[in-house]
């Protein structure tokens, strides 16, 4: 069986972003880009699955410029067998991404997808179920436990105050929550043969953007804080003020 | 708050502090109590603390109380673990204001810092340089002039030594309030004399102790050696031969590849041996590839501390190793298949050891390295213990020996402990975990017994916490009294009138 998981090359949480010169987008001097920590969840629930099936291949797929492979690259460190990268240096809204990448797991039969539940960069979380959609597969998103049974899936789910437990069959893509597993380290012999391995790159099926950024701005920064004086001298100005200025009580 | 300051300048002890209207002084006592107290929770007391603003400020004080014969206590940021910072009465200098990065001079790999700059801000500084400056204690939230005072090490000491070998320069503010500037390499002790020059032109002649330090890691008492640098005299005397003002240290390129993993191991024996393999093959031998900048141990028990936070380790691991390895790109290759060919001799779990990817993951392997100090801690305040730590170093072909001793000697008292440390350097970390008072005083025992027996094998007490208040006694009894006797003298002739950290290194009785 091939599995497909699907991987987005972000900003490290801890870099500092800044918006770029055109006000449009991120910019990338001086930021370190890693994994998707959510993707990091798919790639061990994918090699988790190959695993337990005893068969099969993990392909991990990216869409976006060459940068990307470092992901790809970790990915097949990881132990994913081989890796795509969908070329291109051009800003993908969402579903621009998932029909390029619904196309590939169209060519290659992969009848189990895997994503991270969101890409921390643009947060939009909908890839996955955009995916599905192009594809006609099924989709269960947010799993925190994933069982496959022959053609069956089933399935814990993270809702708003609790879980709920889902079933399906193949085809399916799945959208990981962290909880789900603990994502393994690349073992040293994985690294030495993904830093030899070839990505493959192709040309991503084109799609016209439905989403268009018209403006990227920082939040404003924080005010600074105020001293007041360090004994309990100042309590009754401080209380005074957390009601009148800020509001808070 | 005006009018507040007002009062404690009138209740200042020290008269010359009110002409200086803009320092500030504090006595309230909610207010100081963090300067009465460190990160080992041993607490003193003091009449006031003040915060000069310069160097000028310092010695007017200083000079002030050498007049009077006001005691003084220097504190860093509190994160010590011997007291050294902890007043025992008389006057705090918090060098807290003093807390600039002069220079960063990138083609000469140096810097000029002032002493209460944080390590870690110093080091994220140097880094945005493409610099770094290796010695990295596991606490790096304190100041860099206590890190001198205390000769600080860490994880890089394996590869790079301790602080010592980064000092190019110092402005110390010796007890009597002169100034003394020395540079690394320009002046040295002849037949143990060692002859300083103060910024007055005075001269002052020490006798250099002439006891022989132990040839591990090792930070207790004074360096001495016959031919000793003068600096080395003030690196790691624990401030009671002066306050450090102004350093000039060495930095380095940054390493732009780091080779990190931790390799876990299913019993003590091979993990132990495995270390000793990377450290021979690391010393002394510029031809080897295997080369590690930090080689660190952690045992069954220290691991279990961190399974919740770390779920990837093994089950069944008995032992951890955690290293780095600073190589070329062209070298990665083999460097990679050297690492596999070592792991691999020494029954290391080759399919379970991790290995960074990439930088994010290799600070996480730090991370990881760093939680078992602050888990440790967590547990004591959890459940209200008190730790009993060892800090010994030994001659390496002693290490093995001195390790399955110690642990016997507290398995057999029944006494919960972890063991974790600096391998690389033979420098243990034996944390005992006391559940009672009587297990603590027994604990309190056997880190004396430890003591003993690390000493008895040509080892130290301290590798790299220092002495402090809390450990004279086991420096006493290391070094005999002979010796401390030789090294109050040398605090006497810095500090005739006995008033600067007092209590540090030796008791005070020894001043008298």
């Amino acid at each position: 069986m091939k599995i497909a998981v699907c991987v987005s090359h972000v900003p490290d949480t801890a870099t500092k972003v800044n918006v770029g010169a055109e006000g449009k987008s991120i910019d990338p001097n001086g930021v370190t880009y890693v994994v998707n920590p959510y993707d990091e969840f798919a790639i061990e629930e994918a090699l988790k699955t190959k695993e337990k099936i005893g068969d099969g291949e993990v392909v991990a797929i990216s869409v976006g410029p060459d940068a990307n492979k470092e992901t790809i690259r970790k990915a097949l460190a990881m132990g994913v067998d081989s890796g795509v990268l969908l070329k291109d240096d051009q800003f993908r809204d969402s579903a621009s991404v998932a029909k390029a990448l619904a196309e590939e797991i169209k060519a290659l039969g992969a009848e189990l997808v895997f994503f991270g539940k969101q890409a921390v960069d643009y947060d939009n979380s909908v890839v996955g179920q955009m995916t599905a959609e192009y594809l006609g597969y099924n989709c269960i998103s947010v799993v925190v436990d994933f069982k496959l049974d022959d053609r069956k899936v089933t399935c814990e789910r993270e809702i708003e105050g609790g879980k709920e437990i889902v079933s399906t069959t193949l085809p399916v893509v799945i959208t990981t929550q962290k909880g789900l597993n603990d994502p393994r380290y690349a073992s040293l012999k994985g690294i030495m043969a993904a830093k030899r391995k070839t990505i493959e790159e192709k040309q991503p099926a084109a799609a016209e953007n439905k989403v268009e950024i018209i403006k990227m701005k920082k939040p404003a920064s924080k005010q600074p804080g105020k001293v007041l004086g360090s004994d309990a001298t100042v309590v009754p100005e401080l209380v005074r003020l957390l009601r009148e200025e800020a509001k808070v009580i | 708050m005006e009018g507040n300051n007002e009062k404690i300048r009138e209740r200042s002890l020290i008269p010359v502090l009110l002409s200086h209207h803009y320092m500030i002084i504090k006595n309230n006592p909610e207010e100081i109590q963090t300067y009465l107290v460190d990160a080992a929770n041993y607490k003193g007391f003091c009449e006031e603390v003040v915060f000069p603003e310069s160097e000028n400020d310092i010695i007017n004080i200083v000079k002030e109380a050498n007049k009077t014969g006001k005691k003084i206590t220097v504190a860093g940021n509190g994160t010590g673990l011997t007291g050294a910072r902890v007043p025992e009465g008389g006057i705090v200098i918090a060098t807290d204001k003093l807390n600039s990065i002069i220079n960063i001079d990138c083609d000469n790999q140096k810097a000029l810092v002032q002493p209460a700059v944080l390590l870690a801000d110093f080091q994220s500084e140097l880094k945005e340089k493409e610099l770094f400056y290796p010695p990295d204690p596991t606490e790096t939230n304190c100041f860099i002039g206590a890190t001198i005072a205390t000769n600080a090490s860490g994880a890089r000491t394996f590869k790079y030594g301790p602080t010592r070998n980064f000092v190019n320069k110092l402005n110390v503010i010796l007890p009597t309030g002169e100034i003394l500037s020395i540079e690394r390499g320009k002046n040295f002790a002849e037949d143990n004399k060692l002859t300083l020059l103060t910024g007055t032109g005075s001269e002052i002649i020490v006798n250099v102790p002439k006891y022989k330090m132990p040839g591990t890691k090792h930070s207790a008492g004074y360096y001495v050696n016959p031919r000793m640098d003068a600096i080395d005299l003030f690196i790691g005397a624990e401030g009671t031969l002066g306050i450090i003002t102004e350093v000039e240290l060495k930095v380095l390129p940054l390493p732009q590849n780091v080779f990190s993993s931790v390799i876990f191991f299913s019993n003590e024996d091979d993990a132990l041996s495995f270390i000793s393999a990377v450290r021979n093959k690391s010393k002394d031998n510029p031809e080897s590839i295997i080369d590690a900048s930090a080689l660190e141990y952690f045992d069954e028990r220290a691991l279990k501390f961190l399974i919740d936070d770390f779920p990837n380790i093994p089950a069944e691991a008995k032992a951890a190793v955690w290293l780095e390895n600073e190589f070329e790109k062209k070298d990665e290759e083999i460097l990679y298949n050297k690492w596999i060919e070592l792991i691999e001799k020494f029954n290391g779990d080759i399919d379970n050891a991790w290995f960074a990817f990439d930088n994010v993951e290799r600070k996480s392997f730090q991370d990881f390295r760093h939680a078992v100090s602050w888990k440790v801690s967590e547990y004591l305040v959890k459940n209200n213990l008190k730790k009993v730590g060892t800090d010994t170093a030994v001659p390496h072909e002693k290490f093995k020996e001195f390790y399955y001793s110690c642990k016997d000697l507290v398995e057999n008292a029944g006494i919960d402990y972890i063991a974790y440390g600096h391998f690389g350097d033979s420098h243990l970390h034996l944390n005992m975990l006391p559940k009672s008072e009587n297990e603590y005083s027994a604990a309190k025992e056997l880190y004396a017994d430890i003591c003993r027996l690390s000493v008895s094998l040509g080892g130290t007490i301290s590798a790299e916490h220092g002495i402090g208040k809390l450990k004279r006694e086991y420096l006493l009894e290391m070094y005999g009294e002979k010796y401390i006797i030789e090294m109050a003298k040398v605090k006497k002739m810095l500090d005739p009138n006995s008033i600067m950290n007092i209590g540090n290194i030796f008791s005070e009785e020894y001043l008298k």
